[in-house]
């Protein structure tokens, strides 16, 4: 029973206009396997299921299910023969229950009773361990809460093939936790599942049999029992690579920013950050925890002047800077560069090369009328061979970057402006091990000369091995400021969930 | 995509030898050597109103001097504007040697080009200007016909509320509703003409919410200066009658047209553009009235009773004649004050200076 | 059946095939109407071209034809370039023409040296003040600029509607509703046979060039354009780019309304701007708000009306029928952006579709 081929791919290649992201990529899934598929951005991960659900069509190759040959012309064949794909960003419809989104656009099912098809949720809910309310609003929901209704969703149309596109980017650990049981449980019901994903240690930790792609190709299928991160790593990257992130002590520890008391409102009159206290010296690196949508954003715009601040004081070198202009703030040697979910954001204007995206803070000091982009020039030069940013030209649309090389640019930009204070929030989001080494490493650099950085991430070990210390924000209050060396992942999961610093630790301890 | 490319312009060439095959026989140069007319109108021929009656005498100009070598050509709906001076240099550059340009704001601009083209002559219709050597102006009193129509509208109403949708407040407008208005108090001398002001030769639809806003007042016979046939629609609607302009316009209301002043244009441009062919063209201005033929009553509808048309026959016949002089004194002015004495008359200066109503007009000038 | 799928692979060969389609799909379209009218399309086509160039006169005519569309169009290019939609050059053209009709007729005594940069810079001012207010209400209460311009350009037509037949009438009209003709110090001078301002919108065509990608402000503005949260994050101040920038913007159309009063018509009428600014957005649009573009765009715009005009009386084609043509080749060439940028694809061959594209 176990060794019940589910997914065949045998050759499958898919090529865009003069890009190969599929080159003969073979794999293979039995029933009762949790299958997990390894690589780094732009290996062809997600051409590759993107193929399986229906939404490209491969130009050669085959797919087998169940021993059947099958051709998937739209995402509903796919689902027809069983596939269920759970999308990084989730295609609920936010003012229906979850009932109403796990019935949406099923065809003929419009009258169907209320209470049969409570009962065939819970039925499901109870298989899985899906524990979900099924008459609660979608944005009543947490981000776990919302995928495990798009769980629900795809078995209730009868997936029996479960793929997961990055399922544990949003979670906090405990959730991550919980979403593993589900898959336990389904894998123990006879489902095959499918796993994308770049986190190794999440690979050791839940998956059978593991898929590694790079640059479009397979490099080989092993099982769990057989291997271990490091030969996982070679086999994504194609070399060794340390996986330790060093750590710089600096002596001189002046406060360069002293935050009392801050609170901002947001447009709904919600505070986004309540009575907000901390102090970050030159030369460390302070790292702020917590989950998506916590007040990180509003703590950098604040920052940066960017957001309006109700109440509370931002003393940066001993001058409270709340009131002034962005480009004051800017000038007196404060970085702040977010990158967003589609990581172009408000640091970098897309359209435009990198020269015109060098001077967008620059250009400011430049005297006269005319804008003079010599230096720039020159600066992204240099920025292309330091930090090895693949680009056709200065003057190429920094858009059509990979999303690797667009953050490379705009960090390297902040660094070169030689700030004071550095503000980074999700710096090495989306990008593959390498760049985010790069990345690290730029960071230490930068704490070395003395600058302050307040780093806000979402890795947690990250976080750990990188910072100084460590601020966890929860629901715009803080709920923990820890010393990196003396934290675990498991308690900056409970305080980013809302529990008390001293709870936590204490637990801990 | 190439082959549908391809294909296209197979197509297209195919059609292209098609079409100049047949095409080339037909060949028409513009210009050439007879005399080229040029027109330019305030609005199209379409309007059974003004600009057709122009048409009218084009067409018949046409008819009129084909055997001498005269073509026409005509820009319509033409602002009064720079716009005009570009139309009418157009014309010129496609090889017009006369010009007629048929709306009154256009004086200006003809003067203007007809410096800058000395070989060309100009006509202008309605105005008063001329440089006495290839710019002159043109029109008909007409203030004689709306006199007669003024005859039938005085003997038709019942309320003793006359109303008239005037267009722009210029002394033409201005005697054409005096004439009107001594034509109805000529047979009845108690009735008044209430005027409404468009500001617009040619727009129908704010033509006809003025008739309407007349109708509404009382008024059940409605006179017009513009070139729509809209108040007369508007009086169809409400029951009343209506007196057109410039056409026979009964086919647009026939439960309402009784008649209209009209103009018969052809009979002073064939006449002119003979003298032109001739070379006896003088650089006059024109004033031709039913005598001449440039001016007449349009034929009256069965809406009007016999002794109605009786009486308008026995004055057209005194105009004709000579013994009746519309604008004859004493004429009084709105304030009860003689503007024309007894035995006076108003002189073609005066008239086309004309800013002053008549008793019985109910209207204001700004 | 049928999806619309964005088009990402496009060469710059294949755009340029597509419009080339398009202008000869309108042609073929347009021909069959020019068909049924009872005429030889292709003697109609010539005869346009022959009108727009065929003389020194018609060429010239073409050219004063451009000259208003693209200075208009450089004005808008400026507000577009920072999403600012402002539909309302229209009004800008004529609070402009009207600004510097002002000096032509009260100050009428002035020399011409005096006059004509006066005018010049009232038009400027008018049309910049005309911009200003909506951008002000954009920028302070979020209103709608698109909206507010548009209802801006009915203000302002309505304005000269009413000095036209009211205050300023002339006098020496009798009567009719319209303002007398400004005297010759009022009147811009002809170099080539051509109102001088041909080259003043050469060099503003070039300064508007290097204003957009040399200056600072420039710089600023394409920022914004992209986004305004960018904009503020590098520091600068949003308010004031785009409410000095709409200035500059209705400052140009301004000045077409100068140029047309001093240099085309030498006289105000409520129809002085005639449309033109709106036309300016399409020209604006299709040129990709680039300056130079924007001269090509505009002229060939030209040719079309020119042409258009060319044969209503060459061929006693109603004037209608040859603005139809007119609208149909635009329909076409608009209708050809969407393909540009859009694909549509029938189900069935989506994959048939999808591996002729890889190959």
């Amino acid at each position: 029973m176990r060794n019940e081929v589910y997914i065949k791919i045998e050759n499958l290649t898919k090529t865009f206009g003069p890009v190969i992201a599929n080159n003969n990529v073979c794999l293979e899934v039995n029933r009762g396997e949790i299958h997990a598929l390894l690589g780094e951005n732009g290996s062809g991960k997600s051409t590759l299921m993107n193929m399986l659900s229906g939404i490209y069509t491969p130009d050669s190759g085959q797919i087998y299910i169940k021993g059947r040959q099958v051709t998937f012309r739209t995402p509903k064949d796919s689902m027809e023969m069983g596939i269920g794909m759970i999308h990084q960003h989730f295609k609920l419809v936010e003012v229906m229950s979850a009932k109403e989104n796990i019935i949406a656009g099923q065809k003929g099912r419009f009258f169907v009773g209320s209470a049969k098809l409570s009962g065939k949720i819970r039925k499901i809910s109870d298989k899985y361990g899906l524990a979900v309310d099924p008459d609660k609003k979608i944005y009543n929901m947490s981000v776990g809460e919302k995928q495990t209704v798009e769980i629900l969703k795809v078995i209730y149309r009868g997936a029996e093939i479960l793929i997961l596109d990055e399922p544990t980017a949003v979670l906090t650990p405990q959730e991550t936790e919980g979403l593993f049981k589900i898959l336990r449980k389904m894998k123990e019901s006879g489902s095959a599942v499918i796993i994308i994903t770049h986190k190794l240690n999440e690979v050791m930790e839940i998956a059978d049999k593991i898929t590694v792609l790079r640059k479009g190709e397979t490099v080989g299928t092993v099982n769990k029992e057989d291997t271990n991160s490091a030969e996982l790593t070679n086999l994504m990257v194609g070399r060794a690579v340390d996986l330790s992130i060093s750590r710089i002590e600096c002596k001189d520890k002046k406060t360069i920013l002293n935050i009392e008391g801050l609170t901002v409102v947001d447009d709904e009159k919600v505070k986004a950050l309540d009575n907000i206290n901390f102090k970050l010296s030159a030369g460390e690196i302070l790292g702020v925890a917590g989950v998506a949508g916590s007040g990180q954003k509003e703590l950098c715009e604040a920052i940066a002047g960017l957001f309006p601040v109700a109440s509370g004081k931002i003393e940066y070198k001993g001058e409270n800077i709340v009131g002034k202009n962005p480009r004051d703030i800017i000038k007196k040697g404060i970085s702040m560069s977010f990158i967003p979910e589609d990581r172009l954001g408000m640091g970098l204007v897309a359209s435009m090369g990198m020269v015109d995206n060098m001077i967008l803070k620059e250009y400011q000091n430049q005297k006269g009328f005319m804008i003079d982009k010599k230096i720039a020039r020159s600066l992204s030069q240099n920025l292309i061979k330091k930090l090895e940013i693949n680009t056709p030209g200065i003057y190429h649309p920094v858009r059509q970057l990979s999303g690797g090389n667009i953050q490379k640019v705009l960090l390297g930009r902040e660094i070169e402006s030689n700030p004071h204070l550095l503000i980074t929030a999700y710096p090495v989001r989306g990008l593959d091990i390498n760049a985010s080494y790069t990345i690290y490493d730029l960071l230490n650099e930068q704490k070395e000369k003395g600058v302050g950085i307040l780093y806000i991430g979402e890795d947690l070990d990250v976080l750990i091995e990188l910072c100084d210390r460590i601020m966890v924000i929860c629901n715009g209050k803080i709920t923990g400021m820890v010393d990196a060396h003396k934290v675990n992942k498991e308690q900056l999961g409970m305080m980013m969930a809302g529990e008390a610093m001293e709870t936590v630790m204490g637990v801990g301890a | 995509m190439k082959r549908l490319l391809a294909l296209m312009l197979a197509v297209v060439m195919i059609t292209a030898a098609v079409l100049t095959g047949c095409g080339s026989g037909s060949a028409a140069p513009a210009g050439g050597e007879g005399l080229k007319v040029g027109f330019i109108y305030i609005g199209t021929p379409g309007d059974v109103g003004y600009t057709f009656a122009h048409d009218q005498g084009r067409i018949y100009l046409e008819e009129q001097l084909k055997d001498k070598g005269v073509t026409t050509a005509k820009v319509e709906s033409v602002p009064e504007t720079a716009d005009s001076e570009k139309a009418i240099k157009n014309l010129i550059d496609q090889g017009c040697k006369v010009i007629f340009a048929t709306s009154f704001g256009y004086m200006d601009f003809v003067e203007k080009v007809a410096k800058e083209y000395p070989d060309v002559k100009f006509f202008h219709c309605s105005g008063n200007k001329s440089n006495g050597t290839n710019f002159v102006n043109y029109f008909g009193k007409i203030e004689q016909a709306r006199y007669l129509t003024g005859i039938v509208a005085g003997l038709k109403t019942k309320s003793g509320k006359i109303g008239y949708v005037a267009a722009m407040q210029i002394p033409e407008v201005i005697r054409g509703i005096d004439a009107f208005t001594l034509g109805v108090r000529s047979v009845n001398p108690t009735a008044v003409v209430n005027v409404k002001w468009t500001n617009t030769w040619y727009d129908p639809q704010l033509e006809k919410s003025a008739a309407e806003a007349l109708l509404n007042e009382g008024n059940d016979v409605i006179a017009q200066h513009q070139d729509s046939t809209a108040p007369q629609i508007a009086a169809q609607e409400k029951g009343a009658f209506a007196i057109g302009y410039n056409s026979d316009s009964s086919k647009a209301a026939p439960k309402a047209y009784l008649t209209a002043p009209v103009w018969n244009w052809g009979v002073y441009y064939v006449d002119q553009v003979q003298k032109i062919l001739d070379g006896s063209w003088k650089a006059e201005n024109y004033l031709g009235g039913m005598h001449e033929g440039v001016v007449d009553i349009g034929p009256m509808t069965d809406l009007v009773d016999a002794d109605i048309k009786a009486k308008v026959e026995e004055v057209k016949a005194k105009i004709l004649d000579g013994s009746l002089d519309v604008f004859a004194g004493p004429v009084k002015d709105q304030t009860g004050a003689v503007k024309i004495a007894e035995g006076a008359t108003m002189t073609v200066e005066e008239q086309q200076a004309c800013k002053w109503f008549v008793e019985g007009v109910n209207g204001k000038i700004d | 059946m049928v999806r619309i799928v964005k088009r990402t692979d496009l060469t710059k060969r294949q755009s340029v095939m597509f419009r080339l389609l398009a202008i000869l799909g309108a042609l073929l379209a347009a021909g069959i109407f020019i068909l049924f009218l009872g005429f030889n399309p292709f003697r109609v086509y010539l005869s346009m071209l022959d009108g727009s160039f065929g003389s020194l006169y018609r060429f010239k005519e073409s050219i004063i034809q451009a000259i208003p569309l693209i200075v208009s169009s450089l004005g808008i290019s400026i507000a577009f370039r920072m999403k600012f939609w402002n539909i309302g050059a229209e009004g800008q053209i004529i609070m402009g023409a009207f600004a510097a009709s002002y000096f032509a007729l009260y100050w009428s005594n002035l020399p011409v040296y005096v006059m004509l940069p006066l005018m010049f810079l009232a038009s400027a001012a008018a049309g910049g003040i005309w911009a200003l207010i909506p951008a002000f209400f954009k920028a302070q209460f979020g209103t709608n600029e698109t909206l507010f311009t548009l209802m801006m350009n009915y203000i302002a037509q309505k304005i000269i509607v009413y000095v036209q037949y009211g205050p300023w009438k002339d006098p020496k009209a009798l009567g009719a509703g319209k303002i007398a003709l400004f005297g010759d110090n009022a009147a811009l001078p002809e170099v080539f046979g051509i109102h001088i301002g041909w080259i003043i919108t050469v060099v503003l065509v070039i300064l508007v060039y290097i204003f957009i990608n040399k200056t600072k402000r420039g710089y600023e503005i394409q920022v914004i354009g992209e986004s305004e949260n960018t904009a503020r994050y590098a520091g600068m101040n949003v308010k004031k780019i785009i409410l000095s920038s709409l200035i500059l913007s209705g400052a140009l159309c301004g000045l077409v309304g100068m140029f047309q009063v001093s240099g085309v018509n030498h006289t105000l009428s409520y129809q002085v701007a005639n449309g033109v600014g709106f036309t300016a957005i399409i020209t604006t649009w299709l040129a990709g708000l680039s300056a130079p573009v924007i001269v090509i765009v505009c002229f060939l715009f030209a040719v079309l009306q020119q042409g258009g005009t060319f044969i209503q009386t060459a061929f006693s084609i109603h004037s209608s029928a040859a603005q139809l043509i007119q609208g149909m080749i635009l329909f076409f060439v608009l209708g050809s952006e969407f393909f540009i940028q859009y694909r549509l694809v029938l189900k069935q061959k989506t994959d048939k579709l999808i591996k002729k594209e890889a190959a």
